[in-house]
């Protein structure tokens, strides 16, 4: 299992191995996405991740809990 | 490390994990506010609400296991880490991405040194 593990590590791209310091959970999925070299694992997880989401934001039009307009997110307000 | 860095904590994140956080510098705060998510549970029922977000349909909320806090704790470069392997999918996302790929790095205990959770 060991050998996987650096199997996978060694496969990545270098989207995958980004460090960056201002990556975080808010802007790493968008990098995540616009990367030009996406390697299999991050295709599969990227992709795996879009098909969950789309299934969500269905059930959200479907329930009529949120109205989907405008894709410009409200801007977090800073604590 | 974390320093300046807001972080959220799913209820699955035993008390030291939260604590590598604080020592490297990041406070804690909700989930609106902050920059890291942070889970050792996809199923929780706090990580499953961020799963059910606007924000992570939309791509702004990507949930981290909380072992990245190890991960960077033992590392002898701290920014050498990469973010991107502690990417915690959604639980049916990881089972298709384990049926095709495997593992994830943070299912390989050998890298981490696990010391007991809170089992709450
Ligand atoms: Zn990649």
């Amino acid at each position: 299992a060991n050998d996987d593990c650096s199997k996978m590590l060694l496969n990545r791209c270098s989207g995958c191995i980004a460090v960056r310091k201002s990556l975080n959970s808010r802007n790493i999925s968008k990098l995540l996405h616009s990367c030009p070299h996406r390697c299999d694992h991050h295709k599969i997880i990227v992709e795996a991740e879009d098909k969950y989401k789309s299934e969500v934001r269905k059930s959200f039009i479907c329930n009529k809990k949120i109205l989907l307009t405008p894709r410009r997110r409200q801007l977090r307000i800073e604590s | 490390m974390f320093r300046g860095q807001r972080g959220w904590f799913c209820g699955s994140v035993g008390q030291d994990l939260r604590q590598l956080w604080v020592a490297e510098g990041g406070t804690v705060c909700d989930v609106q506010a902050a920059d890291f998510l942070f889970s050792c549970d996809a199923s929780h029922p706090d990580t499953l609400r961020i799963y059910q977000s606007l924000d992570y349909i939309e791509d702004n909320a990507t949930v981290f296991h909380a072992y990245y806090l190890y991960a960077v704790a033992n590392a002898e470069m701290k920014t050498s880490v990469a973010l991107g392997h502690f990417i915690l999918p959604p639980a049916s996302v990881q089972k298709e991405i384990r049926r095709k790929v495997g593992g994830f790095i943070w299912e390989q205990d050998k890298y981490f040194q696990i010391e007991k959770h809170d089992e709450l």
